[in-house]
């Protein structure tokens, strides 16, 4: 029976079935098999897995993020990342990761910042003579910093499901993804030299101050949602309501660059993207139920428990395993149907759930860049015009830097959570 | 037909995004209230279920756009006739599939119609799961739009070879 | 599948039943309940029956539980009168009412007397026949634990207390001269340390397992002792009917003794909880309910009669004397 629904899943995947319809027929199918179950657990389910007062937040950081993007802020955000690292050698290709870091405290999800900024940022490379596959690999993997570095949409979903506090979440990526920023950074470094890259100009510093200056009322935005979700002012799915506000206000007031008619297309446009990853969502909602039914939890707890017996291979098992995963599946379904399913396991290694979540959250944005499901890989492709293949080649550097944070965080917790334990230690409980 | 689904289309968008907003005023409104000290209790529920209703009616209109992520490895090798009788398959696909989600839903539906909100007694939760069988109907319509679309391809297709 | 309204599916005279709650821990008492329900329906029914038992693992939801049993996706939950309203039987929410019982022995005598049966009729017959009471089960009887002690009514004065910011809860709460505030469960360990509340109600097992008393907002605890809580344990009654007389009655006779494991387990854990609490610094001190009946009564008399439920308010309080 399992086998028959793994297999049908990746036909119907294969002959191109969107995946979150693949989800849900398989979800159908499942609970038809199972004599006791009534079908309609499946529209249930389905509306169940959307009534969390959490994923609110998922529309509202997207609606925030493409406000950034209509408002101009995110140029402004790049003139100011230019003329710091301009003197460099590979000047743009810095700039496009130091204004994702930027991005990234915005934004929750990863697409926002690969579309936004790569459209500005792929052509004004490729003009100065980078390379296609440099501008698209830096683009792409630079992205996906946005779901490591707060707010982050994965690590809401991921606290969702097993009741890991957010905030602590949201600390415990910021060192992370400042990590894995300059990593990139230290690689470009290196090939600009090779390849002969071209610097800018150097900025007087009294410029520089005056494009800080405006970029501040932008840079300002993660303070007020990781502060206010710190200090209880507010919780996540709130913080994301005020992001958006805080974003509307200073691109209608202070850029002036967003007029009131160019909300309606924003509002539509957000509702497009968020309801592709949320109707998957929904769909895995149902298939989870099939899973959670067969109480295949406890069955990985057993099975890893008398069989691996260390804490380091399973961590090195759901590293794989979420990057296998992460291939072909969107972070949000992905963890909705396998996080409960290890979750059991975890807890008996003794692994927090923080920081199983970052491991995951972290794991799931290389996914971002792999094909042949890898959004952010799949747009700047586009964008650069260069084929997936070509661009994936590229981009693996990148993921290989990522990685090694990846383990390097998975080995040594403190190194994500120390600081954020020592500021708050109420978070971790 | 064509300009059936392209209203169908604009309504039901304009109808997500209403929602959309709701929820986004709602939550707002939780904030500003929570500071002043009066405690609204209805705000987490009805921008719950402003969300539902959003996210099934985007989720629809993304269907008649096609935008849900599929892998068009093999539609991409396959031209002419064959490609489009793959598109016919895996259009039928998707009209079974949400007759099938129709038909539960409606079930859905008569089992909890009268159920109420937790907040608000007055409330029915049959307001909410209708949203089931609307999203599941739509998406019936546009799905059958394509199928009609690649129905004509398919024929020209096989005239022209 | 596609004969959930025939019980049995192969038709061999064996049928499966579905048991579930929403709580995740192995040893909470209502996991001990469910199992006691197993073994009991299994063993007396020469494996006729078989039964399945969810921890949390269809629905950490009570609210889906609900919807479960109504569409058949499972055959036996655990639910308490708060969730049991929203399928619009609103008589079942007078067992959420504070100061309702005044000790555990006027509890028992009211729901495994006329109070039950009469509460078990209106269940069966309001949701036609979905919901079947096979008996009640509880959860603890919840107790203030706050920043500081109360003495008297007076001390609640200006508190801010979590519990539910609604109804005949909520009303009576705002009598006392507390502040009813809403913050969820997950997030109140936080709120309890940061001072975002002052305090919240609930019985020992639950927030000390939570570890509130060890933060500066929850370490004084009083037992203000205001809310036997009942739970109503339920099996799909159109179901129940097409079982075979002989399975009806083991049925029965597992919910028996699964009402018993689980009001034992709950006692026991109850003291086990409150010595746990003691042991790591909370200060407990007992306190005159009196005064706070006198609050409730009112409020209690006023809410029967919203919910149409005043015969049966008035049959609890008789019990009492
Ligand atoms: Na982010
Ligand atoms: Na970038």
């Amino acid at each position: 029976m399992a086998i028959l629904l793994v297999g049908l899943f990746l036909i119907l995947m294969f002959i191109g079935v969107p995946i979150a319809f693949v989800i849900g027929i398989v979800a159908l199918l499942g609970i038809f098999g199972m004599p006791y179950t009534p079908e309609a657990t499946v529209p249930m389910k389905m509306v169940n897995g959307l009534d969390s007062f959490v994923l609110l937040a998922i529309p509202l950081f997207i609606l925030a993020a493409n406000l950034m993007n209509s408002g101009k802020i995110s140029e402004k955000l790049i003139d100011f990342a230019m003329s710091i690292v301009g003197p460099i050698r590979g000047a743009l290709a810095h700039a496009n990761i130091l204004v994702s870091m930027m991005f990234a405290g915005v934004s929750g999800a990863a697409q926002a910042d690969a579309a936004g900024m790569g459209k500005i940022l792929i052509p004004s490379m490729v003009k100065k003579g980078y390379d296609k596959e440099t501008a698209v690999a830096v683009t792409a993997a630079s992205s996906t910093i946005g779901v490591v570095i707060p707010p982050s949409i994965p690590m809401i979903i991921f606290a969702g499901l097993t009741n890991a506090s957010i905030g602590a979440l949201f600390l415990g990526g910021i060192v992370p993804g400042i990590l894995i920023g300059l990593g990139m950074m230290l690689f470009v470094y290196f090939i600009a030299i090779k390849r002969n890259y071209p610097k800018e100009k150097r900025v007087p510093i009294k410029r520089i101050a005056k494009l800080f200056l405006e970029s501040l009322p932008a840079l300002f935005t993660p303070i007020i949602i990781i502060g206010g979700i710190i200090s209880g002012f507010f919780t996540a799915t709130e913080a994301a309501a005020v992001a958006s506000v805080y974003t509307l206000l200073i691109s209608m007031f202070y850029y002036k660059t967003l007029k009131l008619n160019d909300l309606p297309k924003i509002i539509m446009d957000t509702l497009a993207l968020s309801s592709l990853s949320l109707f998957a969502l929904a769909t895995a909602s149902a298939l989870g139920e099939l899973m959670s039914y067969y109480q295949l939890g406890a069955i990985a707890q057993d099975f890893f428990v008398n069989n691996v017996g260390s804490s380091w291979i399973f961590i090195l098992i759901v590293i794989l395993f979420f990057l296998f995963i992460g291939t072909f599946m969107d972070a949000i379904p992905a963890m909705i149907l396998f996080v409960p399913m290890i979750l059991p396991t975890a807890i008996e290694f003794g692994i927090e759930p923080v920081q199983l979540g970052l491991i995951i959250v972290i794991t799931l944005a290389i996914g971002l860049a792999t094909p042949p499901y890898g959004l952010v890989l799949l747009l700047s492709a586009k964008i650069g015009n260069l084929s997936i293949e070509r661009s994936f080649v590229a981009v693996l550097p990148y993921l290989a830097i990522i990685l090694v944070i990846l383990l390097l965080i998975a080995f040594l917790p403190g190194l994500a959570f120390a600081i954020p334990k020592w500021l708050n230690p109420s978070l971790f409980g | 037909m064509k300009r059936f689904v392209q209203a169908l289309d604009k309504i039901q968008m304009i109808v997500g995004s209403i929602f959309l907003c709701i929820f986004f005023l709602v939550i707002i409104l939780q904030i500003v209230t929570r500071h002043l000290g009066i405690s609204i209790i209805w705000t987490e529920e009805v921008a719950n279920y402003s969300f539902i209703w959003a996210i099934l009616m985007g989720s629809s209109v993304m269907v008649n756009r096609r935008e849900h992520f599929n892998f068009d490895f093999i539609q991409r090798k396959l031209t002419g006739a064959k490609g489009a009788t793959l598109n016919i398959v895996i259009d039928l696909i998707l009209v079974a599939f949400n007759i099938v989600i129709f038909l539960l839903g409606i079930q859905v539906v008569t089992e909890f119609w009268n159920y109420t909100w937790a907040t608000i007694p007055e409330m029915k939760m049959g307001y909410i799961w209708i949203a089931i069988p609307i999203m599941a109907g739509t998406m019936i319509v546009y799905s059958l739009s394509h199928l009609m679309n690649h129905m004509k391809a398919l024929k020209s297709g096989e005239v022209s070879s | 599948g596609c004969n959930t309204h025939q019980v049995d599916a192969d038709g061999d005279g064996k049928i499966k039943i579905i048991a579930a709650h929403n709580q995740t821990s192995p040893d909470n008492p209502y996991q001990t309940g469910l199992l006691k329900f197993k073994e009991v329906a299994e063993k007396e029914s020469n494996g006729t029956i078989e039964v399945e038992v969810h921890a949390g693992t269809i629905g950490t939801e009570e609210s889906q539980l609900v919807e479960k049993l109504q569409l058949g996706a499972a055959d036996v939950i655990v639910v308490s009168p708060g969730f049991m309203t929203q399928t619009g039987i609103k008589e079942v929410d007078l067992f959420s009412a504070p100061y309702l019982f005044n000790s555990y022995d006027h509890w028992l005598q009211a729901v495994d007397g006329e109070v039950g049966n009469k509460m078990e009729e209106i269940i069966n017959e309001k949701s036609n026949n979905s919901f079947k009471v096979l008996g009640y089960w509880t959860a603890g009887v919840r107790h203030y634990y706050g920043k500081k002690p109360i003495e008297s009514v007076d001390d609640f004065q200006g508190v801010s207390l979590r519990t539910q910011t609604s109804g005949v809860v909520s009303d009576f709460w705002t009598s006392t001269g507390a502040i009813p505030s809403s913050i969820s469960w997950g997030e109140l360990y936080q709120g309890l340390q940061q001072d975002v509340v002052d305090s919240s109600e609930n019985a020992y097992p639950f927030f000390v397992q939570q570890a509130h008393h060890t933060t500066s907002n929850g370490k004084y605890i009083t037992e203000t002792a205001h809310d036997y809580t009942t739970r109503f344990f339920l099996i799909n009654g159109e179901k129940f009917d097409q079982y075979s007389e002989e399975q009806q009655e083991v049925i029965l006779k597992a919910a028996k003794e699964s009402i018993k494991a689980e009001r034992e387990s709950t006692l026991l854990q109850d003291e086990e909880y409150k010595k746990k609490a003691i042991d790591e610094g909370a200060i407990v001190n007992e306190i005159d309910r009196q005064p706070f009946i006198e609050i409730a009564r009112p409020i209690l008399n006023d809410f029967a009669k919203e919910i149409d439920v005043e015969d049966l308010l008035k049959d609890i309080y008789e019990l009492d004397k």
